[in-house]
């Protein structure tokens, strides 16, 4: 290495390459000298338009690339069609190619540059002395390409921790927080020894064991305070009569966000961590999972599920979207916020209906079904109804006669939820609408109709209808019908092909030139994530869950299913979930940020009010939709 | 940088200071058979006090080498020469060079060496290389007494022959490196000033391959060609 100097003593040219790296990951978190012996050793190159950089039979790769001008794509021969692929794209600041360096292998790809490109190469030597001296180099370099993903994501992260004082991840597994012993009695205890126990150890709950230390039941300062309003049992009964009997345990690798999860759908305040044979380790609270936060999930939600008029939930709803910000400064990643607004909205609509039941019961046993984007547990702030009825018709009745009880109930359901916050469904895709309001056998009519006349209005309903997921009520019926239409989609190919050309209708927001396509509005270039950015991958990921019955709908989740079922190869499952999280992510922030300003909440983005590096990364992301597609299209023939 | 001169000058100071040491500088070569792709091209900018090179001097020097296609950051040269005698008020304002920078320079004599030694006899380029060649050769002689001729190539022309009818909406170095999407670190920065030139001259080589140029001396040729052409046509 160079001996140490200030960079004022350093050529313009070297400090200038230094300025250049600098502005890019990994180069931006290097040290100054590990910089200068980079540019010092560097070659500046240039390639015109279309040339070969970089190919399998260049043999073994002893050169490290960074483009410092134009771009570089990566092109790999497709076995089935025999034509070529662009498999990456590679712009300024970026570097390649980084696995075959490391592997000492040729590469795999051809890499052509794209318009007028110059790279800066280091050579093997002075590659080796970077990673071996350079950590954040070394990290990068072996981390591959997911690293760069994981920067953006590690940013989002911090910038919102920056506000919010340091704290745990969501992802920490729950190990960590059961550092200190447990706290448990026997059952036979009596309630006054074992509140006298909790004072010892200062904390709000106790866990009643039996002798192979498998939690039985467990006791909390909310339980005392139940007992002595009620006054209902004696100080001096034994703790498992007063106990909430089979509380609700997680093994200790799980990871926060679950406990989180958990607690918030059930409303409670704690948890038992066990080991692999089943024996309390540890408690978990919501205080540990977020000691840090003014609004708390599993509070929120336990707030919403016991308000007692809508004037109630309708207020709650400004906390739904602080929680948000706070969870996203947790360090949840999108796919983990969506699905904890899902859960909030959920248990919002939940309410809605106990509140209705209480008022005015239909005694009609049904379930409230959930469409679209909702049934995917993917909802943001910005939503709204895409609902439905499916009910059981008693003896007697006819399911008109049903209808004539339950829609009256559906509209006014419908309507408060309105006024919580969930748009109305200009559609009318709503639980009030009397052609979504049916019964078991009706619902299995309207799907065999739905998908053996596959009209043009069939498969614009199928990104809503194809989504489907019980949120109130009884699951079984809805499970029934839902293999029953998986069955008949994935013996009916017309019908795959039809919704995946549908699916390939969806183009993502990029041009030939790979820059950003805008959607005409106004003056103002913008980008609508949601329509142009989300969709394509959504409706992609349905037509293959579809034609392999998974009966999941959750993107994500379908995205895990299909690489368990071999039909998508892990690494571009990997690629693609990281792709849609990221526009997701984006999405979600300008969400929040809208709504500091007091805006209505839009899709739309303008891409120049992005950093450079998100700027790149919604690009690649955008790419990655493309790739899918392109799988589509080789998959159906399209 | 500086330690390379250092080591330089120690090695120098022990032989000879005189003259003679002159004899031992490489021969400047002539443009031959060379090929392109892989001889070793010097590009060159100079700073100076004014435009006149009978009165005016040299007090910066900036160069990078192009070898294989491609310009090595480890052969570079990037000089502020010793001159606190000029007078610089004049173009102070265009290249940022004050008395204190020229203070701290290099003995002038002993930089000169360096880069005879450093430019090895290879042709230089330089954007507007007459300016340069005059400024060059006079501080040469003046300095050190060295008379001996390099083969100049200018960038300024190099480039409208290969790509002709480019609508760069002028002939400076500016519009040049705008048209390319060039960014230049420090404008009037000898060495940043070579390396946009140099950057130029990798497109410009890339052109000329492409359009079978392979040789020095078909370079040459070609832009003795065009020379005669414009003139034909000032005519």
């Amino acid at each position: 290495m160079p001996e140490t100097s200030q960079l004022s003593t350093r050529p313009q040219n070297t400090r200038a390459i230094m300025v250049f790296l600098q502005a890019h990951a990994p180069f931006s978190s290097m040290d100054d000298d590990h910089l200068a012996h980079f540019a010092e050793h560097a070659t500046l190159q240039f390639f015109a338009d279309g040339e070969e950089v970089l190919s399998p039979s260049s043999g073994v790769i002893n050169t490290f690339y960074v483009v410092k001008q134009g771009r570089i794509r990566g092109e790999r021969v497709n076995d089935k069609t025999d034509s070529p692929e662009t498999t990456f794209e590679i712009s300024q600041g970026e570097c390649f190619p980084v696995a075959a360096i490391i592997g000492e292998r040729p590469t795999r790809t051809l890499h052509r540059a794209v318009g007028d490109t110059f790279c800066l190469s280091i050579d093997q030597d002075a590659f080796i002395t970077l990673i071996s001296e350079s950590e954040p180099f070394r990290d990068f370099c072996l981390r591959g390409v997911s690293s760069l993903l994981d920067q953006v994501n590690q940013r989002i992260q911090t910038g919102a921790l920056a506000s919010m004082g340091a704290s745990t991840s969501l992802s920490t597994p729950l190990e960590r927080y059961t550092l200190r012993a447990p706290v448990s009695c026997a059952p036979e205890l009596s309630v006054r020894e074992a509140v006298g126990r909790m004072h010892a150890s200062n904390i709000g709950s106790i866990v009643i064991t039996d002798d192979n230390q498998t939690p039985k039941g467990i006791f909390t300062l909310r339980d005392l305070r139940t007992l002595i309003a009620q006054d209902s049992c004696s100080l001096d009964d034994p703790v498992q009569e007063v106990m909430t009997k089979a509380p609700y345990s997680l093994p200790a690798q799980e990871d926060a966000f679950a406990a989180a999860m958990l607690m918030a759908e059930h409303h409670f305040g704690h948890l038992c961590v066990t080991d692999d044979e089943n024996r309390l380790v540890g408690v978990v609270s919501e205080r540990d999972l977020f000691s840090l936060q003014r609004v708390d999930l599993v509070g929120l939600a336990r707030t919403i599920g016991t308000a007692t008029d809508l004037q109630t939930l309708v207020s709650l709803r400004t906390d739904v979207s602080r929680l948000v910000d706070a969870m996203q400064a947790h360090g949840a990643d999108s796919g983990q916020v969506v699905k904890i607004i899902t859960t909030l909205n959920d248990v919002t609509v939940r309410r809605v209906l106990e509140l209705n039941i209480m008022k005015r019961d239909p005694g009609i046993p049904f379930t409230w079904l959930a469409f679209g984007s909702e049934g995917r547990q993917e909802q943001t702030l910005l939503t709204d109804q895409d609902n439905g009825i499916l009910f059981e018709t008693p003896d007697g009745m006819t399911e008109d006669e049903v209808r004539e009880v339950l829609l009256p109930f559906a509209r006014t359901v419908n309507d408060e939820l309105a006024e919580c916050g969930f748009t109305l469904c200009r559609g009318n895709i709503m639980a009030g609408n009397p052609k979504l309001c049916l019964s078991k056998r009706e619902w299995d009519d309207w799907f065999i109709r739905f998908i053996d006349t596959s009209t043009p209005q069939n498969l614009v309903y199928s990104s809503i209808f194809l989504d489907m997921r019980p949120v109130f009520g009884s699951t079984g019926p809805v499970h029934d019908l839902l293999q029953k239409v998986l069955d008949r989609i994935s013996n009916n190919a017309l019908f795959q092909k039809m919704l995946a050309g549908n699916a390939f209708q969806r183009k993502p927001p990029l041009t030939m030139f790979r820059t950003f396509r805008y959607v005409c509005d106004g003056d103002k270039r913008s980008l609508d994530l949601k329509r142009q950015g989300l969709a394509p991958f959504v409706e992609s990921v349905r037509v293959f869950a579809l034609a392999h019955g998974i009966e999941n709908a959750n993107t994500l989740e379908r995205i895990d299913a299909l690489t368990k079922k071999n039909v998508f190869d892990t690494q571009d499952a990997h690629a693609w979930k990281d792709a849609y999280s990221l526009i997701q992510a984006i999405r979600m922030r300008a969400h929040q940020e809208m709504l500091k300003r007091g805006e209505e909440l839009t899709n739309y983005i303008d891409p120049d009010d992005l950093n450079p590096l998100d700027r790149r990364i919604l690009r690649e992301s955008f790419r990655q939709a493309q790739r899918l597609q392109q799988k589509l299209e080789v998959t159906y023939q399209l | 940088m500086l330690k390379k001169i250092r080591q330089w000058v120690k090695r120098h100071r022990a032989t000879s200071t005189s003259t003679t040491a002159l004899d031992n500088m490489p021969n400047p070569k002539s443009p031959g058979e060379q090929l392109l792709s892989d001889c070793r091209l010097v590009v060159l900018d100079l700073e100076t006090t004014g435009l006149n090179a009978s009165k005016d001097e040299v007090i910066a020097i900036g160069a990078v080498a192009i070898t294989g296609s491609g310009i090595r950051l480890s052969d570079q040269f990037d000089l502020i020469l010793k001159r606190p005698e000029l007078d610089i008020s004049e173009t102070v304002l265009i290249h940022g060079i004050g008395p204190e920078a020229l203070t701290h320079g290099h003995e002038t004599e002993e930089a000169l060496r360096f880069l005879l030694e450093w430019m090895n006899g290879d042709p230089i380029l330089a954007y507007n290389s007459a300016f340069d060649q005059k400024f060059l050769e006079k501080t040469l002689k003046a300095e050190l007494g060295y008379t001996r001729h390099h083969t100049w190539i200018d960038v300024a022309e190099l480039l409208p022959t290969l790509f002709p009818d480019s609508p760069t909406g002028g002939r400076s170095l500016d519009h040049w490196a705008d048209f390319f999407g060039l960014e230049i670190s420090a404008r009037h920065h000898a060495a940043s000033d070579a390396m946009v030139t140099a950057e130029l001259t990798l497109i410009a080589l890339k052109k000329a391959q492409s359009a079978k140029v392979k040789t020095l001396a078909q370079l040459h040729d070609k832009l003795r060609y065009r020379r005669r052409l414009t003139r034909i046509h000032s005519v």
